[in-house]
């Protein structure tokens, strides 16, 4: 009798102790962190030096603040990629599930941005879209057409980094959407064939749905990623662009942080960042759960 | 068995835990250094090697260039060892305030001459004063005066009092013009003493603007200059400037500004002697310079060694001036300073005068072409050698010494304000909205950025 409880005891610190490597880590590298930079949007610190609690004003200022309007809209703007994105990966995945031949190697081919450096893609992008030499512009003379040059008009630079985005993460999602496909139970388009389903509403009753999870991981996730898009907007268009035309919010949160010695008042547009990607994701978590299917 | 196995476990449990302390241990270690200004190192009489941390940045003929002279550096001065650190130019910023914030400061590193005021506010650079003034190896008069004020601060005012840094180098900005396009169109050069006025400026630029293979489209212009670099030349030398002299007002309402900026949109939509607006972007006329393309274009010292290989033959002209009747332009610099925080302020000092303001390191690193000389002795003779690209180097040496000046952030808390004059200004540049309406509505939003930089310098100085 003894022993067992010996042993249990000892099972239990045990336990403790292996899930303790996580926990700490959270709390130092994630909840402490968190809190720091909560605490330092109610401060007017520098970055460098002492930090004096200035209470709310950071947050007053950001109401008027208009290059943060400026980059909070263009950020939600250049979120327009996530269902294009999504509908375009979506037809990919469909026609390379069909089986035809050559799909390892469509695969690859859209698969190869997403593991590139998002870095050199950057660079490469920005290469393609410059107005005299592009790749971009080049391609569209062949048409006829005289196109801008991308990155420095402040209409055209915003669907151009949307394309970029678009092209860089459709491997991602496609890939997603192909193993969900692959797990629907053929059985169920038999069934609807049957009952004399066309393909179209096949898609709408069965395939749509079976791939509903999916799609909701993807826009999760590409809402908390696409809030805070910063490498391609830095690399590409690194003042911001053309009156401030592609700056984000994080893009503007690291000028005033690193080249402007405001780490009080960019903390305090980290906090409402975080907010905003916890309220979007709260919402459609109930979303999802009223229209969810039963399992 | 299950109890080997717990040992086990409880082990790998432990190495992980001590590694996850030992990354937060680092942190403690810088802080406990903090305490006391650079006069702990005297304690640190351990005897073995001290170890320096050198930070800086650069492109890869740059790192070459230092590592080598860093190296040099170690040979001539035993016992003392450099662990480098270095990173691409746009992620160095980042990386400082990070070293900064995390109480990592590295010993010596490179930091923008505009940040001098807040890094001394926050103690972060040491005074370099007591080890420079009277030291023997030192002779601070034959350095540029330009590249040395950039680093004073009285506790007020920029560009004067104790020296907190030393010129890595200094970078004019002076003009190059293509003599081989000269030539060909039967032009006369330039006067290398007297600048052209700004309509004779025009004037050449439009002979030299034309259509070359008649082919109905022009592909041969004047110049294509990026504003954000050359836009300070028209209105320094029209008398105008962005900020008045006590730094506190912001002044591109003057006429006199609108003019300049005016004159330098025009030369695109009224004249038509560059390429056109959306083109003017640095890399695109930055190629078309160097395919002989443009006839006037910026050259800095940095650019000599990618322009030995230019197609055609360049030399350098002063810039046309306004109603000044005086060139103007801006010379760039970086700094190297030590920091306050150092346990071997010495040898830190020692480094930063072998790669500014020592012969040996000077030598080096002009021979690699990367910078001019840092020594005036040394910069005359360089210049005066007209036998390498380019023949008129002394136009370096005059902006430097005479007609180059400080960006306009330089003395203020932060650049912020005149930042944003560039991020507004493109309308400008295609010609939708005219100068004196744009600088009327840009000079409000300015100051409110410049009242808030003051206002931060203020409080900084409140808290010491």
């Amino acid at each position: 009798m003894q022993t067992i409880s010996n042993l249990y005891r000892k099972e239990k610190i045990y336990g403790w102790l292996f899930i303790l490597p996580p926990v700490l880590g959270f709390l130092l590298f994630t909840l402490f962190p968190v809190a720091y930079s909560f605490y330092g949007s109610l401060t007017d610190w520098d970055g460098l030096g002492q930090m004096d609690f200035i209470g709310l004003s950071n947050f007053k200022e950001l109401l008027t603040d208009e290059l943060f309007h400026k980059a909070a809209f263009n950020t939600i703007f250049m979120m327009l990629g996530i269902p294009i994105g999504l509908i375009l990966a979506l037809l990919i995945a469909l026609g390379l599930n069909r089986g035809i031949p050559g799909t390892t190697t469509f695969r690859v081919i859209y698969y190869v941005p997403v593991i590139s450096s998002l870095a050199a893609i950057s660079i490469m992008w920005s290469w393609a879209y410059n107005g005299d030499y592009g790749l971009v512009n080049q391609f569209l003379d062949i048409f006829g057409i005289d196109g801008p040059n991308w990155l420095m008009n402040k209409y055209s630079v915003k669907p151009a980094l949307i394309l970029m985005t678009v092209w860089k993460g459709l491997g991602y999602t496609m890939l997603l959407y192909l193993a969900a496909l692959q797990s629907v139970p053929r059985s169920y388009y038999e069934a609807a064939e049957l009952d004399g389903a066309s393909g179209f509403k096949a898609f709408l009753h069965i395939t749509w749905p079976m791939v509903k999870p999916v799609t909701f991981f993807i826009v999760v996730t590409n809402i908390i990623g696409g809030s805070q898009i910063f490498t391609e907007i830095n690399i590409m268009t690194n003042t911001g662009g053309p009156e401030y035309s592609s700056a984000s919010v994080v893009f503007y949160i690291w000028q005033k942080a690193f080249d402007n010695f405001q780490m009080g008042y960019a903390s305090a547009m980290a906090v409402v960042l975080g907010i905003f990607i916890f309220i979007v994701t709260l919402i459609q978590f109930k979303m999802n759960e009223k229209s969810s299917y039963e399992a | 068995m299950l109890k080997k196995k717990g040992w086990f476990t409880l082990l790998s449990l432990v190495l992980v835990l001590s590694a996850v302390l030992a990354g937060c241990g680092g942190n403690n270690g810088g802080g406990e250094a903090s305490g006391n200004g650079g006069k702990s190192g005297n304690s640190d009489k351990s005897g073995g090697t001290k170890e320096l941390t050198f930070m800086y940045r650069g492109g890869t003929d740059e790192q070459k260039a230092y590592s080598a002279v860093v190296k040099k550096f170690e040979e001539d001065h035993p016992g003392v060892k450099v662990k480098i650190v270095v990173t691409a130019a746009d992620q160095y910023a980042t990386k400082l305030k990070a070293a900064i914030t995390g109480n990592k400061v590295p010993d010596v590193f490179y930091f923008e001459s505009g940040d001098t005021k807040a890094y001394v506010h926050n103690n972060i650079l040491m005074d370099l004063t007591p080890y420079v003034e009277n030291n023997p190896e030192i002779n601070l008069d034959n350095m540029w005066k330009y590249g040395l004020d950039l680093y004073r601060y009285d506790g007020d005012m920029a560009g004067q009092g104790n020296l907190y840094g030393m010129p890595k180098d200094v970078g004019p900005f002076a003009l190059g013009y293509n003599k081989t396009m000269f030539e060909k169109s039967g032009i006369p050069f330039p006067d290398p003493d007297k600048p052209y006025t700004w309509d004779e400026f025009i004037e050449v630029s439009k002979q030299l603007t034309k259509d070359t293979n008649g082919d109905g489209k022009i592909d041969q212009y004047a110049t294509g200059f990026n504003v954000n670099w050359a836009l300070q030349s028209m209105v320094w030398s029209n008398g105008a400037d962005w900020i008045d002299e006590t730094k506190k007002k912001v002044t591109i309402d003057d006429p006199k500004f609108a003019e300049a900026l005016q004159y330098f949109a025009d030369m695109q939509n009224v004249h038509k002697i560059t390429p056109s607006a959306e083109d003017a972007q640095t890399l695109d006329t930055y190629q078309r310079w160097m395919k002989g393309e443009l006839a006037f274009f910026p050259v800095g010292p940095w650019d000599m060694s990618t322009y030995e290989t230019l197609p055609f033959e360049y030399d350098l002209m002063p810039y046309p001036a306004g109603s000044t009747g005086k060139s103007a332009t801006w010379t760039g610099s970086l700094g190297i300073g030590v920091s306050a925080k150092t346990k071997h302020p010495e040898e830190a000092v020692a480094l930063v005068n072998y790669l500014t303001a020592s012969k040996e390191g000077m030598e080096m690193l002009v021979k690699a072409k990367v910078q001019i000389p840092n020594l005036i002795d040394m910069a005359e003779e360089w210049a005066a050698d007209t036998s390498t690209k380019p023949a008129n180097k002394k136009e370096f040496l005059d902006v430097v010494g005479e007609y180059g000046r400080v960006l306009p952030g330089h003395y203020t808390w932060t650049s912020e304000w005149y930042d944003l004059f560039f991020t507004d200004i493109q309308p400008v540049l295609d010609g939708k909205i005219t100068a004196a309406d744009y600088v009327k509505q840009e000079q409000p939003k300015m100051q409110k950025l410049l009242d808030k930089a003051i206002e931060a310098e203020e409080k900084a100085k409140a808290k010491k």
